[in-house]
C-alpha cells in the first residue's frame, strides 16, 4: 500500500496556478499571497514512507439464515500506527440489502487502538452470501494523498429458502415400516382404536375391551391401528425458470419444497429430493434435523443449467425414489420434459401430486407494466388454465399454486375440495 | 452541518472581492457567478465545480485589485487564500463521506488538521507579505520587462514544483 496524490492536488494547482498567473498580470503581490496557503496545503500534504499497517478482522453472526432473515457483520479494525482518517467500504454482492448501519465507514484511529464497527444485512432470496473483504483508504491531512488496498478474507452465510409452517400436508397413499403419524390400515401396536376380536393367549389385560366383554359374554381385545411413517420425494423442476432474479419460479419452487420439507420431516417421514434440471442431483430420503439442513443445502444451490440432453427419471435409482413414496413435484410445467416424467411417474403407479408454480406473475413481475403487457398475462393465464385441465386429463393431480400466497392456504383448499369429491363420490 | 459551513466559507469568499470594490458591475457579476456556481457545487458536493467557483473568485479578486488600484491589502488575501483552502478540503470531505458513517471525533480531528495546515499557510502568506514590500520598493526602480519576466518566470516555477512533488509521489505507486 503507498500514497497516491488524489484528485484534489488539481483543484489546489488549479487555484496557485490562476492566483500566480494574475499575479504577472496585474503585477499586484496580493495575489501571489492568496497561492500561498494553498502551496502549503500542497507540500503538507505529501506522505513520505509508507502508510501506517493495519489489522481487520471480521465475522458474521451467524453462517446460516434464511430469507428475509438479517445477519450482523462485525468488522474489527486495529492501527499498528495513529491513522489520522480511515474509510472503509464493504462491497455489498446482488441481492443483499442493507438493513441497518452503513457499508460505508470512516475513523480516526490512535495507534494500538481498535474500533468495531457493525451493520447488518439482510439476504434477499436464497443464496450463497460472499462478503469479499472490504476496501480501506487511508486518508493523509486535508485528503491530498490516500493509499488504498483490500483486505480480501471472505466471509460466508448460506441464505436459505424461508418455509412456512404448513398444517394441511397431502397425504401419502402408502406408509412405510418405521414409526410415524400416519394412522397405517395394518393392525398392530399403535393407540387408534381399530377392530375388536375375542381374547387369545399372549394378549395384554390393557388391551381387553371390557365393554365389549360384557356384552358378548367372552373376553374381547381391542386392536390398534400402527402409525407408520411415509417417504416423501420432492421432485423439483429445474428445466426452466421465469421471472426476475431472485423471484424466479424455481425460488419459488425451492421456498415450497423447503416447507414441505420442514413440514414432513416434522411428522417424522422420511423427505427426499431429487432436482430434475440440466444437471439432475438428488438426496436420498432420510429423517431428522440434519438431514433438513442437507436437503435446504441443495435447494440453495438449485438453479437452471441448459442442456439439450434428455435425462429420464428411469436414471434414478429406487433407493431415491421408492416405489411406495409419495412424490410431490413442484414445477411451473414449461417444459414438456418434465410433464413427460411427471406422467410417466403416474402412470408407472406412483403416488403423485404435483403443485404448479404459475410463471404468469413472475414473468409479470419481471416485465414493464403495460396494457398490453396485461392483455398478455391475462391471455396466458387463460391458455395455461386449459393446459392444466389437459394435463389432469391425463391422470396427473395438480395443485396450483401462485408462488405468493402461502403454500399452506393453497393445500388446505386443495384437501378441503378432495375431501368433499370423496364424499360425492 | 458540513454544507452549511461550506456554504458559509463560499459566502466569505464570494463577498472578498466585493470588499475590495464595491458595487462595480464586473466584480459584482464574477462574485455572484461564484457564489452561483459554488452553491451547486457546495450542493453536489462536487469538488471541480467548486474549483471553478474558486477561480472565478480570484479572477474577480484581481479585477477589484486591478480597478481599485488600492494601497497592499494583504490581510484580506490572507483570509481569501485560506478560505479557498479550507471550502476545497471541506467540500471533498463532505463529498467523501456523504451516506457513510462517520466515527466519533473524526470531524473534530479533520477540523484540527486543516486548521493547522490552513494557520501554517496563513503564517507563510504574513511572511511572504512582509517580505514582498520591501522587496517591491527595492525593484521600483528595475525595468518593468524585467520584473514581469522576473515573477512569470518565478511563477511557473512554483507551479513546476508543485506539479513534480505531486508528479512524483504518484509515480511511487507501481499500478498508478
Amino acid at each position: 500500500m503507498t500514497w497516491r496524490p488524489t484528485a484534489l492536488n488539481i483543484s489546489f494547482l488549479t487555484v496557485v496556478g490562476w492566483a500566480l498567473f494574475l499575479t504577472v498580470v496585474t503585477g499586484r503581490v496580493e495575489l501571489a499571497v492568496v497561492a500561498v496557503p494553498a502551496i502549503v496545503a500542497l507540500v503538507a500534504g505529501r506522505r513520505p514512507g509508507a502508510p501506517p499497517a493495519w489489522r481487520i478482522h471480521r465475522e458474521l453472526s451467524t453462517a446460516r439464515l434464511l430469507e428475509d432473515e438479517c445477519v450482523t457483520v462485525t468488522v474489527t479494525l486495529r492501527g499498528e500506527g495513529a491513522l489520522p482518517l480511515v474509510e472503509l467500504l464493504e462491497p455489498l454482492p446482488p441481492r443483499v440489502g442493507l438493513e441497518r448501519g452503513s457499508n460505508h465507514a470512516f475513523f480516526t484511529l490512535p495507534a494500538g487502538r481498535e474500533i468495531r464497527w457493525t451493520f447488518e444485512l439482510r439476504g434477499v432470496g436464497r443464496q450463497h452470501l460472499r462478503l469479499e473483504g472490504p476496501y480501506v483508504r487511508v486518508w493523509g491531512p486535508l485528503g491530498l494523498a490516500a493509499a488504498e488496498a483490500r483486505h480480501r478474507a471472505p466471509v460466508t452465510a448460506a441464505v436459505y429458502p424461508r418455509h412456512a409452517p404448513i398444517r394441511y400436508l397431502p397425504h401419502p397413499r402408502r406408509t412405510q415400516t418405521f414409526v410415524g403419524n400416519y394412522v397405517s390400515p395394518t393392525q398392530g401396536a399403535g393407540i387408534e382404536p381399530g377392530d375388536i376380536r375375542p381374547f387369545a393367549p399372549g394378549d395384554q389385560i390393557r388391551h381387553v375391551n371390557w365393554r365389549a366383554t360384557l356384552k358378548l359374554g367372552a373376553l374381547h381385545v381391542t386392536r390398534h391401528h400402527q402409525e407408520r411413517n411415509a417417504d416423501v420425494v420432492l421432485l423439483l423442476d429445474t428445466l426452466s425458470e421465469v421471472g426476475p432474479d431472485g423471484e424466479t419460479v424455481v425460488d419459488a419452487a425451492a421456498r415450497g419444497a423447503a416447507a414441505l420439507a420442514a413440514a414432513y420431516l416434522a411428522r417424522k417421514d422420511r423427505v427426499g429430493l431429487i432436482e430434475y434440471g440440466g444437471q439432475p442431483r438428488w438426496v436420498r430420503p432420510g429423517a431428522g434435523r440434519a438431514h433438513l439442513e442437507r436437503l435446504l443445502d441443495t435447494l440453495l444451490s438449485a438453479s437452471v443449467v441448459f442442456t439439450y440432453v434428455n435425462r429420464d427419471l428411469d436414471l434414478v435409482p429406487p433407493r431415491i425414489l421408492p416405489p411406495q413414496a409419495l412424490v410431490v413435484a413442484l414445477s411451473p410445467l414449461l417444459d414438456r420434459r418434465f410433464v413427460r416424467a411427471a406422467t410417466d411417474l403416474a402412470a408407472r403407479g406412483f403416488d403423485l401430486l404435483v403443485i404448479a408454480v404459475s410463471p404468469v406473475p413472475a414473468a409479470r413481475a419481471a416485465a414493464r407494466r403495460s396494457a398490453v403487457a396485461d392483455v398478455a398475462a391475462r391471455l396466458w393465464a387463460l391458455e395455461r388454465r386449459a393446459e392444466l385441465e389437459e394435463y389432469r386429463r391425463h391422470g396427473l393431480t395438480i395443485v396450483e399454486w401462485d408462488g405468493a400466497e402461502p403454500l399452506d392456504a393453497v393445500l388446505a383448499a386443495w384437501s378441503r375440495r378432495s375431501r368433499r369429491r370423496v364424499l360425492a363420490g | 452541518m458540513m454544507r452549511l459551513a461550506a456554504m458559509v466559507l463560499l459566502a466569505v469568499v464570494a463577498a472578498l472581492p466585493l470588499g475590495v470594490r464595491p458595487s462595480t458591475p464586473p466584480v459584482t457579476w464574477l462574485a455572484v457567478a461564484a457564489l452561483a456556481v459554488g452553491g451547486v457545487g457546495v450542493v453536489a458536493w462536487s469538488v471541480p465545480v467548486v474549483t471553478a467557483a474558486g477561480s472565478l473568485v480570484v479572477i474577480a479578486y484581481a479585477l477589484a485589485l486591478a480597478i481599485a488600484g488600492a494601497a497592499d491589502d494583504s490581510l484580506t488575501a490572507i483570509v481569501l487564500g485560506a478560505a479557498l483552502v479550507l471550502l476545497l478540503a471541506l467540500v471533498h470531505f463532505g463529498g467523501r463521506v456523504r451516506g457513510a458513517m462517520i466515527g466519533p471525533s473524526v470531524i473534530a480531528s479533520q477540523a484540527r488538521q486543516w486548521l493547522a495546515v490552513v494557520g501554517l499557510g496563513a503564517v507563510a502568506a504574513v511572511v511572504l507579505a512582509a517580505v514582498a514590500t520591501p522587496l517591491g520598493v527595492a525593484l521600483r526602480r528595475a525595468t518593468l520587462p524585467m520584473v514581469v519576466i522576473a515573477a512569470a518566470l518565478g511563477a511557473v516555477l512554483t507551479v513546476a514544483g508543485v506539479i513534480a512533488l505531486v508528479a512524483r509521489e504518484g509515480s511511487r505507486d507501481p499500478e498508478s
